[in-house]
Order: structure tokens, then C-alpha cells, then sequence
């Protein structure tokens, strides 16, 4: 409940060129968040191996984090959106099938973690950035720079995430 | 969370299964331990399937070295239960005891993932992003379980280095059937079905070689039983150079991080 209020906050508050990329955004994160808790896409996957331990609840494991803060989205929408930008949406994402992709086909593909104390986008992780975004290598490390925004590739499992960072200088 | 009532029914099961001998122990006194002939309700243990798995763990064992094809697909659960199949093909290039790599190719994604015995590098080549950690002073059978408990990558077939090893024992198996004779590939198997926890599983083993020809795994933790499955191809005599483990970064790549599962965790509670 409290996200969807939120994300009517965000839509009323951005400018009008924002107001459309926001729109998909949210109807992504409503299609997703449709069936509740999970969130969207897929809810399991099939096992690849028979006697590893299984340490995930089920199906993808990379998401763990994300699955575990679900529930502090709260705060954040209303900061986030006051910086920027769409690709950093609300929505966190149990999405055990993205770890089989670079291009989710399901959802916005956005999961977040963390609640940064100064900005609310500090801390977001989405799963793929815009493609106008410049790859900038700092102290042999790779980030992805988007307008002012800043993202810190990783991976988590075989998944790149994208986290939200301050400008590494 | 409809997921969650599985597994506690599951365990119901697990725990009559457990009880059921236990009580079959109290009606009949001074009876040996050793039940020829397993109660009614317990799935079937034939000496046979099991004493297959035997070979087929000591001919795994015994490579020194291989490369294994396979063509995978896993089933994907979405929330209403459908299912959805991606397909893909796992390669493997394996030197014993502590030298792989490994390639995760579908439709959906590209990884590679190198182990020369020390340190683990995960790349790929799409998105041009490496990652390395060193310290996984592992053999493979260890290095399947620390690359899943510490960084969250799941190895595909991850059996193939647990088979054989204390690490795969054959008393986390309830059910083994013989299921019987047939070809893959035009080789001559044996097939067989087997039930261990969490997952029901399908083994078709070759008689010429004992290895493994085709796989099917399903995942009982899910209502919907979603299913994976593998068809594997063995070249067990082609050298592997050791250059196949060695990962040297391609002058477009870039390092990233790979987060470890704790800092994952962490990271989400206080990252800034």
C-alpha cells in the first residue's frame, strides 16, 4: 500500500517530460508487484544440481539482499524522485530469472537495497542501465556514468547489478 | 507466499518417513536393524540403482580430466504458475583435482567462469565486465559448495565433482529405482529414478563408460515442479590445455566487483 501511494506522489511531482517514462515505469512495477509479496516475474526455478546444499529459499540466490530489505522501500520514493530518473524505480524485484538475463524480459528489472541517509537514490541496485550511459574506469574499477548519476557495476552470483553510488572521486 | 506450504508439507512427509521405522522397530522386538524388505510406505531402495550410482561416482572420480557439453533447460515458475523453459548449453573443461572452466550460455545470458586452482574469475564477454577473487584454495568439490555459499554462483551439474565423494552419500537417498534398459545418442544406458530431499531426479548412465548421458532434476519445492534438465556430452580424451583456466582480461574489459553473500546482505541493509 504504501509504495503505490508513494508512486502516486512521484507521479504528481515530476515534470511533465518525466511524466510519461514514470508512467511505464510504474505500470512495469504494478504489472510486477501484481501478485503480491514476490514482487513479479518468477517466483522459482528448477534446481541445476542434486546434492549442493541449497542455501536459497528457491530458484535464484543472487537477489537475497534485495528480497531482504524489501520492506524498507518506504522512505524512498519521494527523495529518489526528486533527484531523477525512472530507471531507479520503487520497485524491488524477487526476480529469480534474471540471473539468466542481461536484458530482463519480465519486469522493469529493478530491485532495490538500502535506504542511503542522504539521498534516496544512493543504494538503489537496478539490473540494467540506460544504454547512454559511459562506461569510466577509476582506480581500475569500472563505473557507470549517467548524466550525474553514477552506478557501480558488481556482480552478485552471475548477475550484474547496478548500485546507485556518490561519484567516486 | 503459497510457496511456503510445500515445503512444510514436505517435511510432514519427511518426518512420517522418519517415524515409520521407528515404529515398525517397537512392534517387532529384537528384530535386526536392517530392514530387507522396506516398509510399505517407504519408497524403494533397489541395491541395483544404488550400486549404479557407485559406478558412476568412481568412473567421475577417476577422470583425470574431461570436457562435458551439455544441453540444459531449466524451468522457471511464474507467480501464477505457469512455467516457462529457457534453454541454454553448459560447458565444462575440468582438470582434477582443482583447475575448471566453465560457460553458461542461454538465450538470455553469457558467463564464463575460470578456476586455475586459485583464483576465481567470472566473466562476461557481453557486457565486458570481469570479476576476480582469489583465496578459493578449493578442490572442485569444495569449490562448487564455497562459490555458492560465499558468492552466490551456482554451478550447473555441480554433482559431476560430488558424485563418488562424501559430499554426494548415498544415505540422503530414500527412493532408487531401476527403471530400465534404452539408448541416448545411440549408446546403450540404463536408466533409473531416484528421490532425495527437496528434489526427485532421473539418471540415464551409460554402460559402456558409467558416466552420465542425460539428466532431469525436479524441484519439489515448488508446487508447480519445475524441471531441469540436461543431456550431456563427454570428451574424456581430448587434452584440455591448462590454458583453458586461465583468464587474462581482454584489453575492453573491466573489473567489477563480485560481492560476497554476507556483504550482499549487509550491503542492503546500510549501503551508501
Amino acid at each position: 500500500m504504501r509504495i503505490v501511494i508513494n508512486r502516486f506522489f512521484v507521479a504528481s511531482s515530476l515534470a511533465a517530460g518525466m511524466l510519461l517514462v514514470v508512467l511505464l515505469a510504474v505500470s512495469a512495477s504494478a504489472s510486477a508487484q501484481r501478485s503480491g509479496f514476490h514482487g513479479g516475474g518468477a517466483r522459482a526455478s528448477a534446481h541445476t544440481s542434486i546434492n549442493r546444499p541449497v542455501q536459497r529459499p528457491q530458484g535464484g540466490n543472487v537477489n537475497r539482499g534485495a528480497n531482504i530489505n524489501r520492506n524498507i522501500d518506504s522512505n524512498r520514493t519521494v527523495n529518489r524522485n526528486v533527484n531523477r530518473n525512472v530507471n531507479v524505480d520503487v520497485n524491488y524485484h524477487d526476480d529469480h530469472w534474471n540471473h539468466w538475463d542481461d536484458h530482463p524480459f519480465a519486469t522493469a528489472a529493478a530491485v532495490t537495497a538500502g535506504v542511503a541517509v542522504t539521498s534516496a537514490v544512493i543504494g538503489s541496485i537496478v539490473n540494467s542501465v540506460p544504454p547512454s550511459c559511459v562506461t569510466t574506469v577509476i582506480n581500475g574499477m569500472a563505473y557507470q556514468q549517467c548524466g550525474n548519476v553514477w552506478y557501480e557495476p558488481r556482480y552478485a552470483g552471475t548477475t550484474v547489478q547496478y548500485v546507485v553510488i556518490n561519484p567516486p572521486r | 507466499m503459497s510457496s511456503a506450504i510445500p515445503p512444510v508439507a514436505w517435511s510432514a512427509c519427511l518426518m512420517l518417513a522418519a517415524l515409520a521405522p521407528v515404529a515398525h522397530g517397537a512392534t517387532r522386538v529384537a528384530t535386526p536393524v536392517s530392514p530387507p524388505a522396506a516398509p510399505a510406505d517407504a519408497p524403494e531402495r533397489d541395491p541395483e540403482a544404488l550400486a549404479a550410482l557407485d559406478r558412476m561416482g568412481a568412473a567421475l572420480r577417476a577422470l583425470k580430466q574431461f570436457s562435458l557439453t551439455s544441453d540444459a533447460s531449466t524451468e522457471i515458475v511464474l507467480e501464477d504458475g505457469q512455467k516457462v523453459e529457457l534453454d541454454g548449453v553448459v560447458t565444462y573443461k575440468v582438470r582434477a583435482p582443482n583447475q575448471l572452466f566453465l560457460e553458461l550460455r542461454s538465450d538470455r545470458q553469457l558467463r564464463q567462469l575460470f578456476y586455475d586452482g586459485k583464483a576465481l574469475s567470472l566473466y562476461s564477454p557481453r557486457l565486458k565486465y570481469y570479476a576476480q577473487v582469489d583465496g578459493l584454495n578449493s578442490t572442485l568439490g569444495e569449490l562448487v559448495d564455497d562459490a555458492a555459499a560465499r558468492y552466490g554462483i551456482d554451478m550447473p551439474l555441480a554433482d559431476m565433482f560430488l558424485w563418488g565423494t562424501d559430499k554426494a552419500p548415498k544415505t540422503a537417498i530414500r527412493g532408487a529405482l531401476h527403471i530400465g534398459g534404452g539408448t541416448v545418442d545411440g549408446e546403450a544406458i540404463e536408466q533409473y529414478a531416484f528421490k532425495q530431499d527437496g528434489v526427485d531426479w532421473q539418471l540415464w548412465v551409460s554402460k559402456a563408460t558409467a558416466l552420465p548421458k542425460k539428466l532431469v532434476i525436479t524441484s519439489l519445492d515448488d508446487p508447480a515442479l519445475p524441471q531441469y534438465r540436461a543431456h550431456l556430452r563427454w570428451d574424456t580424451r581430448s587434452a584440455v590445455p591448462a590454458t583453458a583456466f586461465q583468464f587474462t582480461p581482454p584489453a575492453d574489459a573491466a573489473r567489477i566487483k563480485l560481492v560476497p553473500v554476507a556483504v550482499v546482505v549487509t550491503d542492503a541493509g546500510q549501503e551508501n
